[in-house]
């Protein structure tokens, strides 16, 4: 059987941030396809243009230009299309307010970005222990 | 209150929420590039492969300590600048069981034996259980981890009065040199150099502040076995001073 590899969307404006989820993904050996925005405003514009097969899942950074990731979960939440996708926060933010903010929008899962790549790659390695799940 | 008073006051509260704002915004947005520092240092490491000069992967290791000092330090001024802003509930404790959840949550136990003692009417108390929690868990840590002897004794005694509680944390450590004594509660002072023992220099700073919120008061004195003596006393009541 083949499997089938869920799309990945990354929401972050960091290239470092970004490079380094590449990273994390080539270290787990993680195959998905996966797709960069640099803020919520593109991420809604490739979701909505289908620019992009519609992906599974959505990791999202909280502290953004433009619109920030709890105003970005604001909006799909309300969109017919879009309100289904899982969506991974994972920032540097350990302040209460974001957290409860994102789990009132029904995240499945909060990562805090850990300082070392090490500790990062495992991080990575749970998502992916998640993420293969809907692909069974 | 005359109305100059009144004005004085409330530039002082504009002033006190300008400064936590600044240092809340300042650490979170110089986290970044100081993890692209960790991070880029890993990938370079990586990218030499596995025949690494030594002397490379040594000042890689070092780099990536001192990295992640910097990120105790911001933390640190990020909790600080938070300690009247967050974990403000008041709730039901029991003080015993609190000392065990504190000695429960420290790092390093091995060879540790703990000594308590309470002289309570009730065990139970409301007050702000987290702030309580931490002030007594910052005494346990420092009293374990600058400990220089075999066997380390910490003694936990626990009284009350009618408007306190007394804490009194004390060790058969090292204790405090007396020329430095007044340094101990500024920020990121450390004893011994940071090479010597890794520690950021906060938990006492910021217990301290934590108690002078509160209304209560830290002391410190040496101790007859040359250790240390930490004297808290903790109001009853509290009512928060900003």
């Amino acid at each position: 059987m083949i499997q089938k590899l869920v799309n990945i969307l990354l929401v972050e404006d960091d290239e470092v941030d970004v490079m380094n989820v590449k990273r994390a993904f080539t270290k787990n050996n993680i195959k998905n396809e996966l797709f960069v925005a640099g803020n919520g405003v593109e991420a809604l514009d490739m979701l909505r243009s289908s620019i992009i097969p519609l992906p599974r899942i959505i990791i999202l950074d909280i502290n953004m230009p433009k619109m920030n990731g709890i105003e970005f979960l604001k909006i799909i939440r309300e969109d017919e299309n879009l309100k289904n996708i899982s969506v991974f926060v994972m920032t540097t933010s350990n302040e209460d307010s974001d957290k409860i903010n994102a789990y009132n929008l029904n995240v499945a899962g909060y990562i805090l970005k850990p300082l070392s790549f090490e500790k990062f790659i495992n991080s990575v390695a749970t998502l992916k222990n998640f993420w293969s799940l809907c692909e069974m | 209150m005359t109305e100059s008073a009144q004005k004085c006051q409330e530039e002082l509260s504009a002033l006190k929420k300008e400064y936590e704002d600044f240092v809340y915004i300042v650490s979170h947005d110089i986290k970044t590039p100081m993890r692209a520092i960790a991070n880029i240092a890993t990938w370079i490491e990586d990218d030499l492969g596995p025949d690494i000069n030594i002397d490379i992967l040594n000042n890689f290791s070092l780099l990536k300590n001192r990295v992640a000092r910097l990120e105790n330090m911001l933390n640190a001024l990020l909790e600080l600048s938070r300690i009247n802003r967050t974990e403000m509930e008041e709730y039901e404790v029991n003080i015993p069981k609190l000392v065990k959840e504190c000695m429960a949550t420290l790092d390093n136990k091995t060879n540790v034996k703990f000594h308590e003692n309470y002289n309570l009417y009730n065990e139970n108390c409301i007050t702000l259980g987290k702030k309580l929690n931490k002030v007594i868990f910052n005494l346990l840590d420092n009293a374990v981890r600058f400990h220089d002897k075999q066997i380390k004794n910490v003694f936990i005694d626990i009284s009350e009065n009618e408007t306190e509680y007394q804490i009194k944390i004390s060790d058969d450590g090292p204790g405090i040199a007396e020329e430095v004594r007044q340094k101990i509660f500024s920020i990121f002072y450390t004893v011994n150099s940071k090479d010597v023992l890794d520690s950021t220099g906060a938990g006492l700073t910021i217990s301290s502040k934590i108690v002078a919120m509160v209304g209560g008061a830290i002391q410190y004195t040496p101790s007859v076995n040359n250790g240390s003596i930490f004297q808290i006393n903790w109001p009853k009541i509290i009512s928060v001073k900003n």
